[in-house]
């Protein structure tokens, strides 16, 4: 007898108020404890895929909405998210926009008590949850306290707990080492329910898929085991397939001068543990230095020092020449009422100059628009070119490929070694190992930093 | 001790401090809240301490010159003003202006007792009516720790192009993106709740430790306090 998939699309098309379709005449079935490798480009609409899955689309966002989505037998165009709320579970990819409660034993229990589950299990259920994502002894921390890989577990946690029968998960692991990714993705794949996996670290997502969806504009254009879809990713995407290096790091050429030394810098937050201690880095004209380490080792502490966003606690700091920065997360950080005059900002108001960065960093399109109406790998690479279209000496990137594809990563690192071609210092705090570096520098084990109790 | 009771408490004294005049009581109220307010981590008191003493400071220093109160020993007497009329300083004025000095700190000092001390969510949980209201108040409470970190992302973003920001109009600028970010991060924030089941009909309540002797006597000293202050 055949298995009745848990989950079927037909024909679902889907367009937000007042946008081009973001996803088109989409047709699948999920079966039960079947884990999903879904990938594609930014934009491609593997979130809102997800959206629909999970019932937010239409529910929550409005929009357009065509075709059928049933999960577990509801139609969620008849449930909305919150009768969905169980049977599925959802982590999106920043954990600050999801966690709700103050402690995080209230935030696991959250989803439990919405759902209805009897109040003499809650608290063994959310141990539970917490023990099964290995962070057992947080139930009584604040979640404002936690780094952000204990808060993405937490999310996980919390999902978890509810036992759905179908996870989603949006991109999960971007803000977490290679360690703590692997953390994550061992405790999706324990979890034994079927899992619709989005993310940009494919070699990880596929490690542990036993299927593969590729879309491309909005339709899927790959759908097949992992076995049979890798070849066919190889050829339509080939940076997509693990071991396919984005580009050869290559050496130093043209390494000149000293832009920033930094000698046996020591930093604490208030009167926390060390973050750094006895750290020394220098940074050259002419090369890109990768600067590695563990959620929680220092590596944006010591790119802020060498931007001079933050003052070491002893050591000393030389620099020469113009430095800028571009934090995490950019795109939350945008001031300006379009894309031209935010890159405009960075030098003076100079609108030619701005609009020759955007078009360097390919967002020539985005120029008259908001810069909240971008992708976030569109404001990825409109920070980018806020911090870079002044020409500065030493460019200071963290976490510049965080969430972007393989394809844009691939552009990425091609831009960076380009920057330092020209004679520009680029240092970069990453967890991507794949980016080119001509140097890579790696910070010692985490500290971990915890406001206050 | 248990949300429900440190809150009263809170809002007791609050209510307290609006309700007294005495210089003394107010003084009292408001070294208690600053002791209180220590046990908060320092990177996030320090806001909220010096916001209240500054605006304190503010209120003392230039409210007597904004009115003429008519009664105590006139100290001195300057020009006449348009729209603020004659400036002019007396003894009575310069002791209203300390009540509402100390008013002002005692007031956002218990605002920055609840916020930095209780716990928001037992709150939530121990709302047996308007759970949905206590909810909203719980999530703007929790979100002020994320405007302050936005707030200095922000700032920090504009520096790092090499831009600096001057004086108060200048971080005036970064109160518009500042807003459109905790628009799209309570949008964010709405859809985890409703993936999450919230609204949904039939939810249950996780069981909550019972109220101790210590609760109960705080829930009984609100209501005393006001009582006095009232009678007062």
């Amino acid at each position: 007898m055949a298995v009745a998939p848990l989950v079927t699309v037909e024909g679902l098309s889907f367009a937000y108020p007042g946008s081009v379709p973001a996803v088109r005449d989409l047709s699948l079935e999920l079966y039960r404890g079947e884990v999903v490798a879904l990938l594609g480009p930014s934009g491609s609409g593997k979130s809102t895929l997800l959206r629909a899955l999970a019932g937010l689309v239409p529910h929550f966002h409005g929009g357009h909405f065509s075709g059928r989505v049933e999960v577990a037998g509801l139609d969620t165009r008849t449930y909305g998210p919150a009768e969905l709320a169980g049977t599925v579970a959802s982590v999106f990819q920043d954990p600050e926009d999801q966690v709700i409660m103050t402690r995080v034993g209230n935030e696991i229990a959250f989803g439990l008590e919405n759902v209805g589950t009897a109040p003499a299990k809650i608290w063994s259920r959310v141990a539970r949850a917490l023990a099964g994502v290995g962070i057992a002894g947080l139930g009584e921390r604040r979640t404002f306290e936690l780094s952000g890989g204990e808060l993405q577990r937490v999310c996980l946690a919390a999902a978890l707990a509810l036992a759905p029968e179908l996870l989603l998960l949006d991109e999960p692991t971007s803000q977490l080492d290679a360690e703590g990714a692997d953390l994550f993705l061992e405790a999706v794949e324990r979890a034994g329910c079927a899992v619709v996996l989005s993310e940009q670290r494919i070699d990880r997502a596929l490690a542990i898929a036993d299927r593969v969806i590729l879309m491309e504009e909005g339709r899927i254009v790959l759908d097949a085991p992992v076995v049979e879809a890798r070849p066919l990713l190889a050829a339509r995407r080939p940076r997509y397939v693990a071991g396919a290096v984005a580009d050869e790091a290559k050496p130093a050429e043209l390494a000149g001068e000293p832009l920033v030394a930094l000698q046996d810098v020591c930093f604490a937050y208030g009167d926390g543990p060390a973050i750094l201690s006895g750290c020394s880095l220098t940074v050259r004209r002419g090369e890109v230095v990768a600067l590695e380490g563990r959620n929680g080792s220092g590596k944006t502490t010591l790119a802020r020092i060498a931007a001079g966003l933050a003052e070491p606690d002893a050591g000393t700091v030389t620099r020469t020449g113009r430095v800028t920065y571009l934090s995490q997360d950019p795109g939350r950080y945008l001031v300006r009422e379009t894309a031209l005059e935010e890159v405009a900002l960075g030098v003076g108001g100079d609108e030619v100059r701005a609009a020759a960065a955007l078009e360097d960093l390919g967002l020539t399109f985005a120029a008259c628009r908001h810069p909240r109406d971008l992708s976030s790998g569109e404001r990825q690479r409109l920070g980018i070119a806020a911090v870079s279209v002044s020409e500065p000496d030493l460019l200071v990137l963290d976490e510049p490929t965080r969430g972007i594809d393989p394809d844009r990563k691939a552009a990425l690192s091609a831009w960076l070694l380009r920057q330092a071609a020209e004679g520009r210092g680029v240092l970069v705090a990453t967890h991507d190992p794949l980016l080119p570096a001509h140097r890579r520098v790696r910070l010692g084990e985490p500290v971990e930093v915890r406001v206050e109790a | 001790m248990s949300p429900g009771p440190a809150t009263a408490l809170l809002a007791a004294v609050a209510t307290v401090a609006f309700l007294i005049d005495r210089i003394w009581a107010l003084a009292l109220i408001t070294a208690v809240l600053l002791v209180l307010i220590v046990r908060a981590p320092v990177r996030r008191r320090w806001l909220y301490v010096s916001g209240a003493l500054f605006g304190a400071l503010g209120v003392i220093v230039i409210s007597p010159f904004t009115w003429s109160s008519g009664g105590g020993t006139l100290l001195w007497e300057g020009p006449t003003l348009p729209v603020i009329g004659p400036l002019d300083l007396s003894t009575d004025e310069i002791r209203i202006a300390v009540v509402s000095g100390l008013r002002f700190a005692a007031v956002a000092l218990a605002f920055s007792v609840y916020t930095l001390l209780v716990d928001h969510d037992r709150l939530v949980s121990a709302a047996g009516f308007a759970r949905r209201s206590a909810l909203a108040v719980a999530l703007a409470t929790r979100l002020v720790p994320s405007l302050e970190r936005d707030a200095a992302g922000l700032a920090e973003a504009i520096r790092g192009r090499g831009v600096e920001l001057h004086g108060a109009r200048g971080y005036a600028t970064l109160l518009s993106p500042l807003v459109a970010g905790s628009l799209e991060r309570a949008t964010g924030l709405a859809e985890a709740m409703e993936a999450r089941g919230y609204g949904r009909s039939g939810s249950t309540r996780a069981p909550r430790p019972a109220w101790t002797w210590l609760d109960r006597l705080a829930l009984a000293g609100a209501v005393v306090l006001v009582g006095v202050a009232a009678w007062l």
